[in-house]
């Protein structure tokens, strides 16, 4: 940012004097073609000492005087303009070693007839360069417009994502509904239980839609909440347990991405296995990074099982949320299922302070 | 008058209760014959006991209770039980299968009785088009879930066995028997042949362009030609560029 700008960009400076070096050569060619003056090389010294001194005046009044509003840059522009012409015009003449009337071949007012040419010229100048500003400054805003766009898409994309994995499946709604039912005539304790543990997992799925980020001791409770609606529904045919250093309470950590996983695992592992077997969530603070496993024993996954849709949407909030630096890794578990492990930075600073 | 059987399967054993004990207020006659908690023991059931009626959940493990249903194929009388299968149950309403949703109303299951009754009462047989309804909506339902395309590549790892998605898969190498799978930051070698692995993918989002290299359509950036005219395939993400033999360039022909 040549003109208008605070700190002067050296590299723009002299990068503008040098295409003012050589528009002035083409005007000393073309006087000389004109038959003006006293031959090319005392047109060529005139023209550059007056275009590259208008130039320079130009560009550093613009330096140091920032534009504040159209009419203050016109004036500045106005008079470094006359003052640029007339120093010009002194330098060239000692340069060349002619008096300036020798130059302007007697004419009888030179020094006027030289601010007119000289505001002509810096006029051309000072628009070129202000153009050519202009186009960088557009191209910047253009720019800056273009990121924003993107960060906002990123956002929406995130919101949507959260919002897909949020949504509560109304397989599972209404099977634990019809559990609690049936238990409200068998075993009312048990019912009750199990509808505070239904409200639970409502209220977090419907709440934490509109939240950034929950900590991993909701989450956990959360996930808690799911499994013990699926302990009633599938009885002996579920077991887990869930394994968490007690100092993670604390730790942000964004919604919805453990309970998909848990959520799966029941889905597509145990569900469909005739015997069930057993859900283990673990997480591990380790040095630079908290690992989130959730292993199953159930079926695992075929090579051309469809079980991808929730996964994939959570390898894509990965992604979007720790900006390329977690990871979602898929794993066969032995003898049988499925590991599902999320791998994101541990930003420990962040948490709240432990008391 | 001969008294009538049914049986109860369902994977969750709260809805069985519930169920049996609606049945008893409504049908209080009805002998409940046996409960199955998955499709195969259904269908074990119903070879032994030979109920004259079925209430089967759609979602059990082992079997569905439409395969149960099938392969029964109009021994007995069907009711399938859903929590919530939008598609299923508007198959349902197409066709004459009864069904009920969970939970299970009173006065919804007042009706279904009523219908299995004067059924009975009329010694009508089962319908026999019920087995060819119930192929029909099996069909409707597996045509939803698309042909059975190689959906994740299984990686030996350090630790185990790594499942990668075949959309995050950028291209397929043949190396001498084995294959080489280039996903955007990583390399693995599988034990497959590019030929098994070609027969196995989704023809629409992978393309051979080369005896040896299969790439993923959606991670290509750019086609263009060398000076030699070969085709060159220029990856999103990755440095590396694909060559393009003579023999597959009309994949790119068409476009």
């Amino acid at each position: 940012m040549v003109i208008s700008g605070k700190k002067i960009n050296w590299k723009k400076f002299l990068s503008a004097l040098a295409v003012t070096a050589g528009l002035n050569t083409l005007i000393a060619i073309f006087l000389t073609y004109l038959g003006h003056g006293k031959g090319f090389f005392i047109n060529f010294i005139f023209s550059q000492s007056i275009g590259l001194s208008i130039c320079a005046w130009v560009l550093a009044g613009h330096a140091f005087f920032p534009a504040l509003s159209p009419l203050s840059t016109l004036l500045v522009t106005g008079i470094t303009m006359c003052v640029g012409t007339i120093a010009g015009s002194f330098l060239g003449s000692r340069l060349a070693g002619i008096t300036l009337s020798a130059f302007l071949q007697g004419e009888p007012i030179p020094l006027a007839q030289l601010v007119v040419l000289g505001l002509l010229f810096g006029s051309i100048i000072t628009y070129f360069f202000f153009s050519r500003e202009k186009m960088a400054r557009a191209d910047a805003l253009v720019q800056e417009e273009r990121i924003k766009r993107l960060s906002i898409e990123k956002e929406s994309l995130e919101t949507r994502l959260r919002l897909l994995q949020a949504q509560v499946e109304p397989h599972f709604l209404f099977n634990s509904l019809s559990n609690i039912l049936s238990l409200l005539d068998t075993d009312v304790g048990n019912g009750k239980e199990m509808l505070t543990d239904l409200i639970r997992y409502l209220r977090a799925s419907l709440s934490r839609t509109r939240e950034k980020t929950t900590t991993l001791g909701q989450e956990m409770e959360l996930v808690r909440a799911y499994m013990n609606i699926y302990k009633v529904r599938m009885g002996d045919r579920l077991r887990y347990r869930v394994e968490m250093p007690n100092h993670l309470q604390d730790r942000p950590f964004p919604p919805m991405l453990i309970q998909p996983l848990v959520e799966n695992a029941i889905k597509h592992g145990l569900e469909p296995k005739i015997e069930g077997g057993e859900i283990a969530v673990l997480v591990q603070d380790e040095k630079d990074l908290l690992r989130l496993a959730v292993c199953d024993t159930g079926v695992g996954l075929d090579e051309k099982s469809v079980a991808g849709i929730g996964l994939a949407n959570i390898r894509e909030r990965i992604q979007t949320l720790f900006d390329g630096q977690g990871r979602f890794i898929l794993e066969e578990n032995s003898p049988s299922g499925l590991k599902a492990i999320l791998e994101v930075p541990n930003e420990r600073n962040q948490g709240p302070p432990r008391g | 008058m001969k008294e009538i059987k049914a049986l109860l399967a369902d994977d969750e054993e709260q809805l069985r209760k519930y169920l049996k004990a609606k049945l008893a207020e409504v049908w209080p006659d009805l002998v409940i014959c046996g409960e199955a908690r998955n499709g195969r023991d259904a269908l074990d059931l119903i070879a032994k006991h030979h109920p004259e009626i079925a209430f089967l959940d759609i979602r059990m493990p082992g079997l569905t209770g439409m395969e149960v249903a099938r392969k029964i194929a109009g021994a007995c009388r069907v009711v399938f039980i859903t929590a919530y299968d939008e598609y299923a149950v508007e198959a349902f309403e197409k066709g004459a299968v009864d069904y009920l949703l969970k939970p299970v109303s009173r006065e919804r299951l007042e009706k279904t009785v009523k219908r299995l009754q004067e059924q009975i009462a009329a010694q009508s047989k089962p319908p026999s088009e019920i087995s060819e309804k119930i192929e029909r909506l099996l069909a409707g339902l597996a045509d939803r879930k698309g042909m059975a395309y190689l959906r994740w590549i299984r990686v030996q790892h350090k630790d185990g066995v790594r499942l990668i998605p075949v959309e995050e898969v950028y291209y397929f190498q043949a190396k001498d028997k084995y294959t080489t799978v280039v996903t955007k930051g990583s390399e693995e070698l599988i034990r497959k042949t590019i030929k098994e692995i070609a027969g196995e993918l989704d023809p629409d989002q992978f393309w051979q362009i080369h005896r040896g290299t299969i790439v993923n359509a959606r991670c290509i950036a750019q086609v263009g030609r060398s000076l030699t005219g070969r085709g060159v395939v220029r990856l999103k993400d990755r440095s590396e560029t694909l060559t393009v033999s003579h023999r597959y360039m009309h994949v790119f022909k068409q476009m």
